[in-house]
C-alpha cells in the first residue's frame, strides 16, 4: 500500500483503539479500571523510559528517580498548598523531575556504556535514600495520601469527582494519550528525533557533522526525566497515595523490565510491556506469591531467546503488516 | 569518646570497609576486563556468599567451614551462570549483558526472599574473634581487624596468582587481547568461565567476611552496589590500584561520616564522587576502554 | 597575510611517551589539493585526527583561517567549515542514503535539534539533499539501507557525507581505499568534481591518485615531514624514492 494510505490505516487503528478504551470506561468493573489506570500510567513510565534506550541508546538503571521527583512534588504541593488545581500540582512534579534530570544528567551523560549506568544507578539510590530518610517530609516508607481534592474542576468542560474510577481513567487515559502523541511526533517526524537516533547509531560521525552530542544526549535525558516526572504525577493523584514505592532500585528495574519485554525497537512497545507486566502480575499474583521470580525468570529468556521483545515477536509474525519496519534496535 | 580514639575508630573502620570494598571491586574489575561487561549480579553473588555462609555455619556449626566452601559455591554458580547465559548473550553487545546481569540480579534477589525471608538473619563471628583488643587508645573489635586480614590475604593470594602464575599470565593475556591469546591456542571460553568464576567467588569471600559484622539480608546487594559502583566510577574500572584508592578513600570518608555527622552519612560517599568527577572527570586513573 | 587556509606549526603529538608526530610544519593555501603520504605508521591517520579535532596537540599550534582551533571539539570544528571523511566507512548503517546525506544537511543548516517542525516540512533541506545524492551517483540507491550497499557505493556515502556539509577545507582519509582500478577512477573524478572552490588535503597509499589529484604533496616518514614539494619534484626526489616509493632506477 501506499505510504500515504498505510498513514491514514494507522491513525484510524489508534482511534479506534481510543475510542474503545475510552468507552470501555463505562462497561468496564472497576477493578478492570483500576488496572488499565495503572497499565497506562506505567505505559508513560516506561515510554519515557524509552526515550532514553530505544532511541538515546541509554541504558540507565536510575530512572525511577524522576517518577518519584514527580510523584512526591506532586503529592507535597497538593498537600501544603491549599487549593492548587492538580493540573498545576502536576506542571510541579514535571518541573522538579526535569530539573532533577538537569542536574543529574549533566553528571552522568558526560560517560556513556558502562559508566553511565553506573551513575545513574547510583544517584538513582541517592534519591531512594533521601525520600526514605528525610522522613518529616516523605513519611519515609509508611508514605501518606488523602491529599487529592474532591473534585477536579476542568474549566469550559465542568468537573469530576477524584474518586470515581471510571472518570478518572477516562482523564488519565486522555492525558497519555495527548502525550504519547506528541512524543511520538517528536522523536519520529522532526529532526530533534532523527539526531537522537543519528546519535545513537553512530556518535562519532553525528559529532563530526556537527552534532553536539553531549548537549543533545542531555536534552533527552531531561525530556525522559519529565516525561517520567509527570507519569509520577498521574500516578499519586489516581491512587491518592504516595511513599519510597515510586522510587528505588526496584521501580527502576521493573521500568527496564517492561520496556525491554515489549520491546524497545517500537514506539509503543513499552506500553505493550507495561500492559503485559501489570496483568500477567495481576494474574500470576493470585496464583503464587512469588510473581516477580516469575516475571524475572521470564525476562531473563527474553533476554536470552527474544531479544526485540515482543513487538518484535509480532513484527516477525506479522511481517507485512502496517506496522512500521523502519526502526530496528 | 575522646577523639584521638574516635580517629582510630574511624580510621580502622574506614580500613576496613574500604579494603571489603576492594576485594568486591578487584572481582568486578577483572571481570569487565575480560568480558567488557558490567556485571550488576556481582553484588548478587556477595549477598549469596553471606546466605550461603549462613546455611552452612547453621549446618556444620562452624565459621570456617562456611569460609572455605561458601566461596567455592558461588563461583560453581557463577560459572554455571556465564556458561549457559552469559555466553549465549555475548554476541549480542553490551546492553544485552547488562540485561542478562539486571535479570539475574533480580531472579538472585527473589530467590533469596523465597527462601530465606526477608528478615535480617545474624552470624556470629566464630569465638577466636569475638570480643574486643585493647589498641592504645581505646578498646577495637577483633573481628573488623579480621576483615582487614582476611581481604589483605585474599588480595595478596590473588596478585600472586596473576602475576606470578602461568594461569595468571594467561587470564592477564586474556583481558588484555582474548583474540589473540586464542590464536595461540588457549581456549578462551575456559578462561572466560574461570574468570568470572574467579570474580564470583572473590564477592563470595567478601560476602562471608562481611556477614558477620553487616547481618545477611536480601537488600545488602542493592546496599554495597551503590559504593562498589561509586568506587569504581571514581578509581576507573580497568584500573586496579584505582580502585584500591577510591574503595579506601571511601571507606574513610564513610566511617569518620558516620561518626562526627551521623544523618549524613550516606550523602558522603555522594559527595566525594561528585567532587572526584568535577576535578577528575574520567576518575582518578583515567578510564579505560571496553 | 597569506590566505592560508590550514596551517601546522612545529606541531608534536605523542601517545603515553611515543612521539607519534614531530615537528609537522604544514601550510595550505586557499584552493590547494595537497596529498599526505607515507608508509604505513608514519602518523598520517593521527595528523587528519589532530585537525579534526579528534586527539589534542601535544605542542605546536593549529590554525583554521589564522584562528587557532586547538582545543575546539569536532563538533565545532565541523561547524567553523572542517569537514573529513574516515578510512574505515563510518556511515548510519541502519538509515538510508538519503537519510544518511540529509544528516548533515540538517546540520549545515542549523536544523539539528529542531522540535516543532516535522523534518519532511523542511523542503530545501529535502531538496538539497538529493542534490548531493545525485552528484556523487547514488540516486538509483537513494533508498537502501547504507549497510546493504556494495563497497565501491559506501565509499561514495561516505564522501558524500562530507561533503554535503559544504566544508571549505575537506580532509580525506583514504578515499580510495578497497576500490578497484574503475572505482578508484570514478572517485577520483568525483573528488576533482566536488573540490572546485575548496581546499582538499587528503591522504593516499594509490600513486595513480595522488598524481591525479594533488597541486603540492608532503611524505611523511616516521612522524615527519621528510619532503614537501609538487608531484614532479616528489617524483624526482631520491629520499623520497628510496623509502617510498621504491624505485631502484632513475
Amino acid at each position: 500500500m501506499t505510504r500515504r494510505s498505510s498513514h491514514i490505516l494507522r491513525a484510524g487503528i489508534a482511534i479506534a483503539i481510543f475510542v474503545a478504551m475510552y468507552a470501555g470506561s463505562v462497561v468496564l468493573p472497576k477493578a478492570q479500571l483500576f488496572t488499565l489506570t495503572d497499565v497506562l500510567i506505567l505505559g508513560l513510565f516506561a515510554t519515557s523510559y524509552n526515550i532514553l534506550l530505544g532511541y538515546g541508546g541509554q541504558l540507565s538503571f536510575g530512572h525511577s528517580a524522576y517518577f518519584g521527583l514527580g510523584a512526591y512534588s506532586c503529592a507535597l504541593m497538593l498537600l501544603h498548598v491549599p487549593g492548587i488545581a492538580p493540573p498545576l500540582a502536576m506542571l510541579g512534579g514535571v518541573g522538579v523531575a526535569a530539573l532533577g534530570g538537569l542536574v543529574i544528567g549533566f553528571i552522568c551523560v558526560r560517560r556513556s556504556g558502562a559508566y553511565f549506568s553506573m551513575l545513574t544507578l547510583a544517584f538513582g539510590m541517592l534519591c531512594y535514600t533521601a525520600a526514605w530518610k528525610w522522613r518529616t517530609v516523605t513519611q519515609g516508607d509508611d508514605g501518606f495520601g488523602a491529599f487529592v481534592p474532591a473534585e477536579w474542576v476542568f474549566p469550559l468542560i465542568g468537573s469530576i469527582k477524584t474518586g470515581d474510577l471510571a472518570q478518572m481513567y477516562r482523564v488519565v487515559l486522555v492525558i497519555v494519550a495527548v502525550v504519547l502523541l506528541v512524543t511520538w511526533l517528536l522523536m519520529n517526524h522532526t529532526p530533534y528525533g532523527n539526531a537522537i537516533r543519528s546519535i545513537r547509531q553512530n556518535e562519532e560521525r553525528a559529532s563530526f557533522l556537527g552534532y553536539d552530542v553531549f548537549f543533545a544526549k542531555l536534552v533527552n535525558y531531561v525530556l525522559a526525566s519529565a516525561v517520567a516526572g509527570l507519569a509520577g504525577s498521574l500516578l499519586v493523584i489516581s491512587h491518592n497515595f504516595v511513599s519510597t514505592d515510586v522510587i528505588g532500585i526496584d521501580r527502576s528495574t521493573e521500568v527496564v523490565m517492561m520496556t525491554y519485554i515489549g520491546g524497545t525497537g517500537w514506539f509503543f512497545g513499552p506500553l505493550l510491556g507495561s500492559a503485559f507486566v501489570v496483568v500477567v502480575g495481576d494474574l500470576l499474583a493470585t496464583v503464587t506469591t512469588r510473581w516477580q521470580l516469575v516475571m524475572g525468570v521470564l525476562f531473563i529468556l527474553m533476554v536470552m531467546y527474544a531479544p526485540k521483545g515482543f513487538s518484535g515477536v509480532v513484527r516477525y509474525l506479522f511481517d507485512r503488516s502496517a506496522l512500521e519496519r523502519r526502526r530496528p534496535l | 569518646m575522646p577523639l584521638a580514639f574516635m580517629i582510630v575508630f574511624g580510621f580502622l573502620n574506614g580500613t576496613a570497609y574500604g579494603l571489603l570494598l576492594f576485594l568486591l571491586a578487584s572481582g568486578l574489575t577483572l571481570v569487565f576486563g575480560l568480558l567488557g561487561v558490567l556485571n550488576l549480579a556481582h553484588a548478587s553473588f556477595y549477598m549469596l556468599g553471606a546466605y550461603i555462609a549462613f546455611e552452612l555455619v547453621r549446618l556444620t556449626g562452624t565459621f570456617w567451614a562456611a569460609l572455605l566452601l561458601a566461596p567455592l559455591i558461588v563461583a560453581a554458580i557463577g560459572a554455571l551462570v556465564e556458561r549457559v547465559m552469559l555466553r549465549r548473550v555475548h554476541v549480542l553487545g553490551h546492553g544485552h549483558q547488562l540485561l542478562l546481569t539486571l535479570g539475574v540480579s533480580y531472579v538472585a534477589l527473589e530467590l533469596a526472599k523465597w527462601y530465606w525471608g526477608t528478615a535480617s538473619l545474624p552470624l556470629r563471628p566464630p569465638d577466636l574473634l569475638k570480643g574486643s583488643i585493647d589498641i592504645v587508645v581505646g578498646s577495637y573489635p577483633i573481628y573488623r581487624l579480621f576483615i582487614c586480614a582476611a581481604a589483605l590475604v585474599v588480595l595478596v593470594c590473588l596478585a600472586v596468582i596473576l602475576f606470578k602464575t602461568r594461569l595468571g599470565m594467561i587470564v592477564r593475556a586474556s583481558v588484555s587481547d582474548s583474540e589473540m591469546v586464542s590464536a595461540l591456542g588457549y581456549n578462551v571460553g575456559n578462561v572466560f568461565t574461570g574468570v568470572f568464576a574467579l570474580g564470583a567467588l572473590l564477592a563470595g569471600v567478601a560476602g562471608v567476611i562481611a556477614a558477620p559484622m553487616l547481618s545477611v539480608y536480601p537488600g545488602m546487594a542493592a546496599d554495597i552496589l551503590v559504593d562498589l559502583f561509586i568506587v569504581v566510577v571514581i578509581g576507573g574500572l580497568g584500573s586496579l590500584p584505582g580502585a584500591l584508592l577510591a574503595s579506601l578513600m571511601l571507606g574513610w570518608a564513610q566511617s569518620f561520616g558516620i561518626l562526627f555527622v551521623p544523618e549524613f552519612a550516606m550523602l558522603f560517599s555522594f559527595a566525594l564522587m561528585v567532587v572526584v568527577l568535577m576535578f577528575r572527570p574520567l576518575g582518578l586513573f583515567g578510564e579505560r576502554s571496553a | 597575510m597569506s590566505a592560508a587556509v590550514l596551517q601546522l606549526i612545529d606541531v608534536y603529538k605523542n601517545f603515553g611517551g611515543v612521539e607519534v608526530l614531530k615537528s609537522v610544519e604544514l601550510s595550505i593555501p586557499d584552493g590547494e589539493m595537497h596529498a599526505i603520504i607515507g608508509p604505513n605508521g608514519a602518523g598520517k591517520t593521527t595528523l587528519t585526527n589532530l585537525i579534526t579535532g579528534k586527539y589534542p596537540l601535544s605542542k605546536g599550534q593549529l590554525l583554521f583561517r589564522g584562528r587557532s582551533i586547538d582545543g575546539l571539539k569536532p563538533h565545532e570544528r565541523s561547524r567553523l567549515g572542517i569537514g573529513r571523511s574516515f578510512q574505515i566507512i563510518n556511515v548510519f548503517k541502519e538509515m538510508t542514503v538519503f537519510e544518511n546525506v540529509r544528516n548533515a544537511v540538517l546540520s549545515r543548516r542549523g536544523v539539528r535539534l529542531q522540535m516543532l517542525r516535522g523534518i519532511t516540512r523542511y523542503a530545501e533541506v529535502t531538496q538539497e539533499t538529493r542534490e548531493v545524492v545525485e552528484m556523487v551517483g547514488l540516486s538509483a540507491d537513494s533508498e537502501r539501507l547504507a549497510a546493504t550497499l556494495p563497497y565501491g557505493a559506501q565509499r561514495a556515502l561516505e564522501i558524500a557525507l562530507t561533503l554535503a556539509l559544504a566544508p571549505q577545507l575537506v580532509l580525506l582519509d583514504e578515499p580510495a581505499a578497497g576500490l578497484s582500478a574503475a572505482e578508484t577512477r570514478d572517485i577520483t573524478a568525483l573528488i576533482r568534481r566536488t573540490m572546485v572552490g575548496r581546499t582538499l588535503v587528503f591522504i593516499e597509499h594509490d600513486m595513480e591518485v595522488v598524481f591525479a589529484l594533488a597541486d603540492r604533496i608532503s611524505v611523511l616518514h616516521y612522524g615527519r615531514i621528510l619532503v614537501q614539494g609538487t608531484p614532479d619534484e616528489i617524483r624526482a626526489n631520491d629520499e623520497v624514492r628510496r623509502v617510498y616509493l621504491g624505485y631502484r632506477d632513475a
